[in-house]
């Protein structure tokens, strides 16, 4: 989707700044948003790539001026109705108001250090990687609606293969619940002027982490 | 724009990381520390060194 998160290469935002001693949450709900965004996660009724979708899926308007934690909050609603675990009027009447859906996988206290570990995304190759270091590739000019993991600055571009990085989960799948699907991953090194044109910074280089499905041989 | 100002021949590469594979950034060690430990190295570490935006702090400096 060419949504507003797909920000690389904009300008205008103007000079990062860092808040001095910024704590690790500003108000209590915060907390409270990142844990129950991590049980919910823990819960797998959906994937992290779903998850991250539902943020991109955002009205620009509000995934520009809503702080973080508000965009995990606002994307706790969206999935929990999606997946039919809340109903949109008990999100609006703060209270529960129908018999509650089980779920299999509920977060206990104890578990909360192994939900807070990364889960690994590589699966068993199942073919050959069609690509290796040094290889010249270009990537393909996609636009789909739904989720993706190449960027729009990248789309198009001639590149080489640095690195195979083994047999991955395919976002672009398994966002839309169409599986797994998994693929071989690569870092893929761009030149800056490749990317940015003639009068990019020539000690620039850029490298991405792309999925097979995107590359093509040149 | 994070402020940082690099010298000419200074190679830059962007790693943007759109898979599920992370990176560490090991900050770059400044001149005339040699046989620091590594609780006063730590010191001189930076928010932005490891996040790679940043250079560490001189040896009795200010972070560049």
């Amino acid at each position: 989707m060419n949504g507003i998160h797909d920000m690389g290469g904009m300008e205008g935002f103007g000079p990062v700044k860092p808040e001095p001693n910024e704590p690790p949450f500003h108000s209590a709900w915060e907390a409270r948003s990142l844990a129950l965004n991590r049980a919910m996660s823990y819960a797998k009724i959906w994937n992290i790539d779903r998850s991250r979708a539902a943020i991109e899926e955002m009205p620009p308007h509000d995934y520009l001026t809503m702080s973080y934690y508000d965009k995990w909050a606002l994307r706790l609603e969206k999935l929990l109705i999606e997946y039919g675990l809340v109903g949109a009027d008990e999100v609006a009447a703060g209270h529960s108001l129908h018999h509650p859906k089980p779920i299999e996988r509920t977060l206990a206290a104890a578990d909360v250090n192994k939900a807070l570990t990364r889960g690994s995304y590589s699966r068993p190759a199942t073919t050959t990687a069609r690509f290796k270091a040094g290889d010249r590739v270009r990537t393909k000019n996609i636009h789909p609606r739904t989720h993706t993991r190449l960027p729009r600055y990248a789309r198009g571009r001639a590149g080489i293969i640095e690195c195979v990085r083994g047999h991955h989960v395919f976002p672009d799948s398994v966002a839309i619940g169409q599986g797994e699907n998994p693929q071989w991953l690569y870092t893929v090194l761009f030149e800056a002027r490749e990317l940015w044109g003639e009068a990019a910074d020539p000690t620039l280089s850029v490298s991405i982490e792309a999925w097979e499905p995107y590359l093509e041989p040149t | 724009m994070l402020g940082v100002t690099l010298p000419a021949s200074t190679k830059i590469r962007v790693w943007d990381s759109t898979a599920e594979t992370r990176f560490i950034v090991l900050p770059m060690r400044p001149a005339a520390t040699e046989g620091w430990e590594e609780e006063r190295l730590a010191t001189l570490v930076t928010r932005d060194c490891m996040i790679g935006t940043g250079l560490p702090r001189r040896p009795g400096g200010v972070a560049t």
